[in-house]
């Protein structure tokens, strides 16, 4: 038994050794790999940072013709400023990923069997902006892995192909589909263009589609869908749709919007969709909007009470107005919950001090 | 013939001890392997991470930032000028000021220029405490908010917060914490990724002391100069970022540090808000949560992100270590006694069959089993029941294997995430993951045994004082009283 002991005394001490050394080596390893990453990648870095600066045909072939090893050193922060970059210049760094053959071998590594591979080049593509990828792209957006269904998403927003709208509304609807601010941001970022598709998708069965459909259409601001919109808000069978639908009209601002939004602030709608109305009424900023908001500071419901307040506080002088009327209301003295005069003081207060910072 | 029975008792005991002790590595082992599996698949991943674009998406999830403060007067206006520059598209930060003695408030007013408020407090999660004054920073109203009240602990403080917050994520932040600037990214990142089951997420929580802290920002890593502090960054760094990653690959997190910690807001007000009468009210939430949602048959997550980081001060004296890791352990005991019906429960999953087990056996029960191990060992010496050699055996597989965990962690942290640069503070890790078995230990089983027994008592909670340090700056005078169990 001593002796068997004595073995694993033995065996522990080599492991603890060779985890000790192997610390050591790792330090060693990452040291000379990061100062040899350094060396290759400095002269690629000057290029970039004055090729982004005045990107000039000269910088571009300079940059084409950097060695492979130093581009692949430098790779990792000539993406990230690529992510960074906006109009002219993005193209410009764009078009030398392409001449470096960046993105023909992004497309091909759509369809590599390992996920981390697939969602590399989708995100690739989408800093490149590559619109020839939108097909492909659009075939990832039913990949098995959800990661990789997320890269897809985000790379068709940055791509801003329109015509993958109605790709992306159809993942929506899958089994673990994708994530819905994600895709919402991902439609908005498509243009008005994808308007029509969006507008149509709010007949769509599945409730989760409408919701982000509205949501992109308040992003994109597509007034000439708020009749649309309206209809929603007031028939659509599900009420977080129609909560969405309230908070879109809000987005979306048109005084068509106002008439339906009053309408669900009725204290038989539910509190939720009561409270996002009176937000959005707010948002819209339609002085017709006080009487119905005025009647809701008294609401029991926190939530009902504080948004009207608050909306009254955005819609200026006539709301308000509203505000300090009700502020003069006798409040319970013992009262704890929301009462209109409270919430009326706590609106004024804040208009207040924007109104001093305003003029500071 | 009973000192022969004797004998045999105590050595099937030592056995059964060094068992026990194989085991607990072993199960230490198997969390730092998957935490290594999943720092592998974290850094693969970070190119295409989106964080850039969560930054720039309006519809990313705003968040409020809730910072109990008690007497937190020398640092409070750093920790809240650095909370205003995370990068972040939309959040609030509340800071409530839980009966401060200090000049905690009167600093905050005249740094953010506040202005008081009336403010009606929705009283969704109950508070023991009576609210004194609401005030906003008159430059930008609607991203602090500053709430005094009278003093009733954390997990009051905390939850006058939720009712405060307005935006559907909270995080809960200690006010002498730093975070890296991205950190609040991280942490909310799987909301938006998985919205409808991301239901929490933990931040992992190093060691400051040491580091060199600008502008609300730690500039320079480095290990500190106390061997105290310097055991516990391994400590931290194999029970914290290793364990709870591993925990997380299992889906059994139990523990998100209060220190950092982003919850959906509308979760925590349908499970009531913190406890005020459980110590480790972090963790304590954490399982209700998972209690909550395992009942209503939920599919959910609870997740951690082991990269960027909040940075606290650990405690440099053994009085103030000594409390806080009393304190811990009697929230570990308050916890497992209070929700009891889950442990070994089916009902509640991974939770109840794995993760509060392993909890009960190898962190309630271990510092219980190496004080045996301290008295029982000698005795059976001193009656022949092992000898000498068994003994000394036994303490180095014990111990040795103990410190091939420690290593074990460090490797993984060198390999994954390489914060300390400097070769000697490489050199120091390794010496504390060595030293951590002489003494620091066997001290450490000591306090913990008897925060349990005074959960079991029922003795009063103290929380005590700790005096900070500060972040790269001279050391403060003045002790603080410190209402947070940190974790």
């Amino acid at each position: 038994m001593a002796g068997a002991f004595t073995a694993v005394v033995l065996v522990l001490a080599a492991v603890v050794a060779t985890t000790g050394a192997g610390i050591v080596g790792a330090r060693l390893w990452r040291q000379a790999r990061r100062r040899r990453q350094a060396e290759l990648a400095a002269r690629p870095r000057r290029h970039l940072l004055a090729f982004a600066a005045d990107h000039e045909a000269q910088g571009a072939d300079a940059l084409v013709a950097i060695a492979e090893p130093a581009w692949r050193a430098a790779e990792p922060g000539a993406l990230g400023l690529l992510g960074k970059l906006r109009g002219d210049a993005h193209r410009a760094l764009a078009a030398v990923f392409v001449r470096r053959g960046a993105a023909a071998r992004a497309m091909a590594a759509l369809h590599a069997r390992g996920r981390v591979r697939r969602a590399r080049a989708a995100q690739i593509l989408g800093d490149l902006e590559h619109h020839a990828a939108v097909p492909d792209l659009c075939g990832l957006l039913t990949d098995r892995h959800r990661e990789v269904r997320i890269v897809a998403v985000r790379a068709l927003g940055r791509i801003g192909e329109p015509t993958a709208a109605w790709r992306l509304i159809a993942a929506l609807d899958h089994a673990d589909g994708l994530p819905s601010l994600l895709a919402t941001h991902a439609l908005a970022q498509l243009g008005p263009e994808a308007e029509i598709t969006l507008s149509a998708a709010l007949d769509h069965p599945a409730a989760r589609v409408r919701a982000v459909c509205l949501d992109a259409l308040g992003l994109l601001g597509a007034a000439g869908s708020a009749h649309r919109v309206a209809r929603v808000l007031r028939d659509d069978p599900v009420p977080e749709v129609r909560v969405t639908a309230a908070a879109s009209l809000g987005r979306l601002g048109t005084p068509a919007a106002v008439d339906p939004l009053v309408r669900a602030t009725d204290a038989a709608e539910p509190v939720a969709l009561r409270a996002s109305a009176a937000r959005a009424l707010g948002e819209v900023g339609a002085g017709a909007a006080v009487p119905a908001l005025a009647v809701m500071l008294g609401d029991a419901q926190y939530r009902v009470a504080h948004e009207a307040a608050h909306a009254l506080r955005r819609l200026g002088p006539a709301g308000q107005r509203a505000l300090r009327a009700a502020r003069e209301e006798p409040a319970d003295a013992h009262a704890t919950g929301s009462t209109a005069a409270m919430h009326a003081r706590e609106a004024l207060a804040l208009a207040e001090i924007a109104t001093t910072a305003a003029r500071r | 013939m009973s000192v022969d029975l004797l004998r045999e008792v105590l050595r099937a005991a030592d056995w059964a001890i060094l068992c026990y002790f194989v085991a607990l590595n072993s199960g230490y082992l198997v969390l730092i392997a998957l935490a290594g599996v999943e720092f592998v698949k974290h850094l693969r991943r970070s190119p295409f991470a989106g964080t850039d674009d969560m930054f720039r998406s309006p519809l990313t999830l705003a968040v409020s930032l809730i910072v109990p403060a008690y007497n937190e007067g020398p640092g409070i206006v750093a920790a809240v000028q650095a909370l205003t520059s995370l990068r972040y598209p939309r959040y609030e930060i509340v800071v409530v000021d839980d009966g401060s003695c200090d000049d905690t408030f009167d600093r905050l007013r005249e740094e953010f220029d506040l202005v008081e408020v009336p403010r009606v407090i929705p009283a969704e999660v109950p508070c023991r405490s009576r609210v004194l004054s609401v005030h906003v920073s008159r430059d930008n109203p609607q991203t602090l908010t500053v709430v005094r009240k009278t003093n009733g602990g954390k997990s009051d403080a905390l939850n006058m917060g939720i009712n405060l917050a307005r935006h559907p994520l909270v995080c809960m932040v200690d006010a002498d914490s730093v975070l890296d600037p991205d950190a609040l990214l991280a942490v909310a990142k799987p909301f938006g990724d998985d919205p409808l089951r991301v239901a929490a997420v933990g931040g992992v929580v190093r060691i400051a002391n040491g580091c060199t802290v600008v502008g609300g920002r730690v500039v320079e890593v480095a290990m500190p100069r106390r061997w105290l502090l310097r055991v516990q960054v391994v400590e931290y760094l194999r029970a914290f970022l290793m364990g709870r990653t591993g925990w997380s690959r299992l889906g059994g997190l139990v523990v998100i540090s209060g220190a950092f910690g982003i919850f959906r807001r509308d979760l925590v007000v349908a499970v009531g808000g913190m406890d005020p009468d459980t110590i480790g009210e972090d963790a304590e939430l954490v399982v209700r949560l998972h209690r909550h949602l395992r009942a209503r048959g939920e599919d959910y997550r609870v997740v951690f992100v082991a990269e960027p980081v909040s940075w606290s001060e650990a405690p440099a004296s053994l009085r103030a270590l000594g409390r806080q890791r009393r304190r811990w352990h009697r929230g570990i005991a308050e916890i497992l006694s209070k929700h009891r019906g889950m442990i070994g429960n089916p009902r509640y999953g991974r939770i109840g069959v794995l993760a509060l087990p392993y909890y009960v056996l190898f962190e309630l029960a271990a510092p219980f089993v190496e004080l045996s191990a301290l008295v029982l060992l000698p005795l059976g010496l001193w009656l022949d029941a092992v000898d000498v050699a068994f003994a000394w055996r036994f303490a180095l597989v014990a111990y040795g294997y103990g410190l091939l965990v420690s290593l074990a962690a460090l490797f993984i942290e060198e390999m994954s995430f390489h914060r300390y640069p400097r070769w000697g503070d490489l050199v120091r890790g390794v010496s504390a993951a060595l030293l951590e078995n002489v003494g620091y230990r066997q001290i450490l089983t000591v306090w913990q045994v008897s925060g349990a027994l005074a959960a079991w008592w029922g003795t009063t909670a103290i929380w005590g004082t700790m005096k900070r340090q500060g972040f790269g700056e001279p050391p403060a005078d003045a002790p603080k009283p410190a209402r947070a169990g940190r974790r």
